[in-house]
């Protein structure tokens, strides 16, 4: 699951009709638009780092927790928007240094994979940039209100690889008109981009995803049954599914080796202390 | 799939970041050189970077980024108790260098470190002098490679080189590189002296082919093994970690009599022997972070606060090694850890 999130809803338009995101009823206090197929939930947050931090915190709590479809390790955050830049700053970027102006903080997205941007760091400062130099704004750079704040409410969800910030220059703080249309129009032109990078981060996800090799429910009953028939104590429990999951990652069939106890006698046991014993012999065979 | 994947990543350090006081330093600019395609960033202090919350050790080690820093305060440090000390009474070991581009999964550095990403410290020479500061106290072992494979990173950093110059003609002061490298150029070009010890570790390659992943072949490190001796430098073999699997005892028998028939035992500075063991803190983020490694997932025993092999076992894999490598070399040169 990619989960976007946009200041304004013009930033986010082009996507919702992109992929047929659908609104969700249910959130009163901000809007939120998702598709399961797609595999994007999107939220507009409203402008500035707190309204910022409070959607994507809420966002994460509700959707982020254990016991969901999908794993936490497969999904990604993208703060998608527009923002200012300094001379020589024009088009789209994917920032790989976050500043929060008011704190000096600096937050570093995690740069893993390969991407068709260029880079450029972004301050976040809590009113829009008049394009007058200040303390603590580089000469290139970007300028935003939610960048940092985004990273830090996604920290604990997400860790600084699977966190992205594309940014789409809108201005040079000079005063030009940043109007809904002129925000349309740029997240229109970039459009195709934007999905490129989004499909690509899906793909990983998915890749990964595939990868990774979760015990099997089967590994499961196996082992809770194990812990009933040896009379486990907690500590016992913990050092058996050691065993059986070890049994498993070195392609040991660990049902077969525990069918042939069953089948001695060995199990089930009459009291803890057969338990240990015939747990003893059970370490030998798994090994 | 593989080279799909591998496809979505960065490459190797793509991105360096380079601490703002040392952005000017001579080793920052060579070492820049070496990547000219590579995005800069500087940064106030390494830790910045290398000690963000919430970071995932196995992603980033799939694209791993370079940062270049000075280290200040103390540079040395007493070696672990989980540490071969080969009798040394004043061991110690530096970390000039943290992490590794070798990817082993039993690797300490996984449960030690927030991050992969490679931190390098450029301010060698105030190494050099806290170390001949401690020389003036007292005789010196000196593992330099400890947290790194400095070998490994030779053709960027040249540090091996540097500390090869600086441990001519020491009196006291004996070095150990510990290596999985097999690069045979720096053995071909450089000046062998006696107090500077290749220490290579040497697996069977079923263990180097399911966990340590991008490191040389076993071959390769044996032949790299084999000109070092020829060209006269100090070789240790170190058969440390044993890692316990199916048909262990049959991949590291082949093993040894792979390194009998390609390396002259009778030229080995000494071996070492010692099967894995790692600290309960270290296994316990690493399990977390590798939920699918037999060798991580293996149930160690817990003594004190250190997980190894269950005793029997240990003891088995320990004594069956030193067995056959006693058919090489002679028993005083074998160093079992304890």
């Amino acid at each position: 699951m990619i989960y976007l999130f946009t200041a304004l809803y013009k930033e986010a338009g082009g996507l919702i009709r992109r992929f047929g995101l659908v609104k969700n009823t249910e959130n009163t206090w901000f809007q939120e638009f998702y598709s399961a197929e797609c595999g994007i939930r999107l939220a507009v947050t409203g402008v500035g780092e707190i309204a910022a931090a409070a959607v994507v915190s809420a966002v994460c709590a509700r959707y982020r927790t254990a016991g969901r479809a999908h794993a936490p390790e497969d999904d990604f955050l993208v703060n998608l928007g527009i923002c200012g830049g300094t001379a020589g700053t024009e088009g789209i970027f994917l920032c790989n240094k976050l500043t929060e102006q008011a704190s000096g903080k600096t937050f570093y997205p995690d740069m893993l994979y390969r991407h068709n941007f260029r880079e450029c760091g972004i301050v976040t400062g809590m009113r829009p940039w008049d394009g007058v130099p200040e303390e603590g704004v580089p000469e290139r750079c970007l300028y935003d209100m939610e960048a940092a704040a985004v990273y830090q409410a996604g920290l604990p969800f997400f860790g600084p690889h699977r966190m992205a910030f594309l940014k789409i220059v809108s201005d040079s703080g000079a005063g030009e008109a940043v109007t809904a249309d002129r925000v349309i129009a740029l997240t229109e032109k970039y459009g195709d981009d934007i999905v490129g990078f989004l499909g690509r981060l899906a793909a990983i996800a998915e890749s990964e995803g595939r990868e990774r090799k979760p015990a099997e429910l089967k590994e499961r009953l196996l082992w809770e049954r194990l812990c009933r028939e040896l009379h486990c104590s907690q500590a016992m429990g913990r050092s058996l599914w050691q065993y059986i999951r070890y049994a498993s990652l070195s392609g040991k069939d660990s049902a077969s080796v525990v069918g042939k106890m069953r089948e001695e006698n060995y199990l089930p046991c009459r009291d803890k202390r057969e338990g240990k014993k015939c747990f003893e012999e059970l370490k030998r065979r798994l090994l | 799939m593989k080279s799909l994947r591998e496809g979505y990543y960065n490459s190797f350090f793509s991105h360096i970041y380079v601490e703002k006081a040392v952005r000017e330093h001579p080793r920052v600019q060579a070492i820049l050189a070496e990547f000219p395609s590579a995005t800069i960033m500087e940064i106030d202090h390494y830790k910045d970077v290398f000690c963000r919350r919430g970071q995932d050790y196995k992603a980033q080690h799939l694209a791993q980024k370079l940062i270049l820093a000075e280290k200040s305060g103390n540079l040395l440090y007493e070696g672990a108790p989980v540490c071969q000390s080969f009798g040394n009474p004043h061991f110690y070991y530096s970390s000039l260098v943290m992490n590794c581009i070798y990817d082993c999964e039993y690797c300490y550095l996984k449960g030690m470190y927030p991050s992969a990403n490679v931190v390098v410290f450029v301010n060698l020479e105030d190494m050099f002098a806290q170390t001949e500061q401690l020389l003036k106290e007292h005789p010196l072992y000196l593992c330099v490679s400890y947290d790194t494979d400095l070998l490994a990173l030779e053709a960027v950093l040249g540090y091996v080189g540097a500390w090869n110059a600086f441990a001519k003609g020491r009196e006291g002061l004996t070095l150990e590189i510990r290596t999985k490298c097999a690069d045979k150029r720096y053995f071909a070009c450089a000046e062998p002296l006696p107090n500077v010890i290749y220490a290579f570790t040497i697996s069977p390659q079923a263990v180097i082919g399911a966990y340590e992943h991008q490191t040389p072949s076993l071959a390769a490190r044996l032949a790299c093994v084999s000109l070092a001796l020829c060209r006269g430098f100090a070789v240790r073999l170190c058969f440390d970690p044993m890692i316990y699997f199916p048909e262990w005892r049959r991949h590291y028998g082949e093993m040894v009599r792979q390194a009998g028939a390609s390396v002259d035992f009778g030229r080995i500075a000494d071996v070492s022997v010692g099967t894995f063991r790692i600290s309960q803190e270290y296994l316990k983020k690493m399990r977390r972070q590798e939920p699918d490694s037999a060798v991580v997932q293996f149930p160690y025993q817990n003594d004190r606060g250190y997980y190894h092999y269950p005793d029997v076992l240990l003891d088995e894999m320990e004594q069956f090694l030193t067995g056959e490598l006693k058919k090489y070399v002679p028993e005083e040169k074998i160093f079992r850890w304890r």
